[in-house]
């Protein structure tokens, strides 16, 4: 009886550890290595331009809803985030303040006044620079890898946060040592995931962009 | 341009006027100093009522409940689901983001909130007219909010319990009023006859309009554009079909 009991046992262990671990990415072994690999991204990364393709997962729908765009972030505090399909919606991050361009309607807001704001802020720098693995106090950090990418898996830590977030993936090309993707799941397994495309990392962008 | 101003260009104030008519006609909740000058003066004001210019050959059709699938509606009965850019304004609060409407089955519709980056803000489940939370963020998730969403959700959907439907056509107006009715509760679904399709709802208590819907620009059989206000509380929600 104890036998089959820990057989029983064992295989969903084994189910568990499937479960946890995207297929063909393996566990890294040096965590230290990677973690000053990513390092460098961030220290050696002046800007970011990209496009991206948003899709968005809903359990209930057969397709998921695809939005494009394209950002721009200018090292440490300017991002421009900005849609073009299907709809036209732009927040702008710089420095303490946060402006929304939604259509024609642009509202502005400061992030050490709005909690909330201030968190999206980090949040978003700190997913597309890829950085946001040393915020141990708020995230619980898996690292993978595969021949290409690193794969980090984070889990908040937090209750409010982990109400929304179940987990962020950050998949980073190993070549050129920048986000090629992030998927953030849901507590309910719905997910967001956003490709990047045609990256440039280091290109001049003017302030201009970051002013509305 | 404030929605009240929007309204009046839609429907003049003869048709609003003419509304108001049919349900203190039909839907009798008199005054109380009506009843206490008895029922002599009942009849006398329904009679003027009913004789004032231009509905007095109004014709008036009681629709079985069961025809309430017939009426022609504005968000089609099919399973593909639509997908709106929402605009909600509730006191100085702003949320915006995707609202996507998909029927399920008969009667029971999904509806989930997303902001622009993909988080969801509520995922409701809409089933024969309760409103079932599967997801709901925190600041949303009180009772007084949870309500009025099933409010104008059951009114957008048409998805209210009801005794009594009617159907009066304004023939001057090139309007087919549905009157779904429960109780002081009526729901009115107004048809442009020309393009047959709806373009205005409205939600009544005690004949006093709590909701008012306007729905413009159409797609096909899609509104591309529902904008939806409340005359009670500082909430409206605008709508802008995306897919």
């Amino acid at each position: 009886m104890n036998r089959i009991l820990s057989t029983f046992a064992s295989m969903l262990i084994f189910v568990a550890f499937l479960n946890a671990q995207e297929s063909g990415f393996n566990k890294v072994k040096d965590i230290e290595e990677v973690k000053s690999d990513l390092s460098r991204l961030t220290e050696n990364t002046t800007s970011i331009q990209s496009e991206f393709i948003q899709e968005k997962h809903l359990s209930f729908l057969t397709e998921n809803i695809v939005s494009k765009g394209k950002f721009y972030f200018k090292s440490p505090n300017k991002l421009r985030w900005e849609y073009s399909e299907p709809f036209e919606y732009m927040i702008v991050f710089n420095d303490k303040n946060i402006i929304i361009k939604d259509e024609e309607k642009i509202s502005s807001f400061d992030t050490e006044s709005n909690k909330m704001f201030s968190e999206i802020n980090n949040m978003m720098i700190g997913t597309i620079q890829g950085n946001l693995f040393k915020d141990s106090e708020r995230f619980n950090v898996q690292y993978f890898e595969n021949a290409n990418q690193y794969l980090l898996e984070l889990d908040p830590k937090s209750s409010e946060m982990k109400s929304m977030i179940k987990t962020i993936k950050i998949y980073i090309d190993k070549s050129s040592i920048s986000v090629a993707k992030i998927k953030m799941i849901e507590s309910s397994d719905d997910y967001t995931s956003i490709d990047f495309k045609n990256r440039k990392l280091n290109e001049i962008i003017n302030d201009s962009k970051f002013e509305l | 341009m404030s929605f009240n101003k929007r309204i009046n260009i839609i429907i003049p104030p003869l048709f609003k006027r003419g509304l108001g008519g049919l349900i203190n006609l039909h839907i009798v909740n008199p005054p109380v100093p009506l009843l206490q000058g008895g029922k002599f003066l009942l009849i006398f004001v329904l009679l003027i009522g009913s004789c004032s210019a231009p509905y007095k050959k109004l014709p008036r059709t009681e629709l079985d409940v069961s025809e309430s699938k017939n009426i022609p509606y504005a968000l089609p009965y099919s399973s593909k689901a639509l997908i709106f850019k929402a605009d909600i304004n509730f006191y100085k609060n702003n949320v915006s983001g995707l609202l996507i409407i998909k029927k399920i089955d008969e009667n029971i519709y999904r509806i989930a909130l997303t902001t622009q980056f993909g988080l969801k803000i509520f995922d409701f489940e809409l089933n024969h007219g309760d409103l079932k939370v599967e997801y709901c963020a925190e600041y949303l998730s009180k009772k007084v909010i949870l309500n009025t969403l099933q409010n104008d959700f059951n009114l957008l959907l048409m998805q209210n319990k009801i005794e009594s439907i009617y159907n009066y056509k304004l023939e001057d107006q090139n309007k087919s009023v549905w009157q779904l009715n429960s109780g002081n509760l009526n729901y009115s679904y107004i048809q442009d006859t020309d393009s047959q399709k709806i373009v205005n709802m409205s939600f009544r208590k005690q004949n006093s309009e709590k909701i008012s819907v306007r729905l413009h620009a159409y797609k096909g059989d899609i509104p591309g554009e529902i904008n939806l206000e409340h005359h009670n509380i500082k909430l409206n929600m605008n709508l802008k079909l995306i897919q």
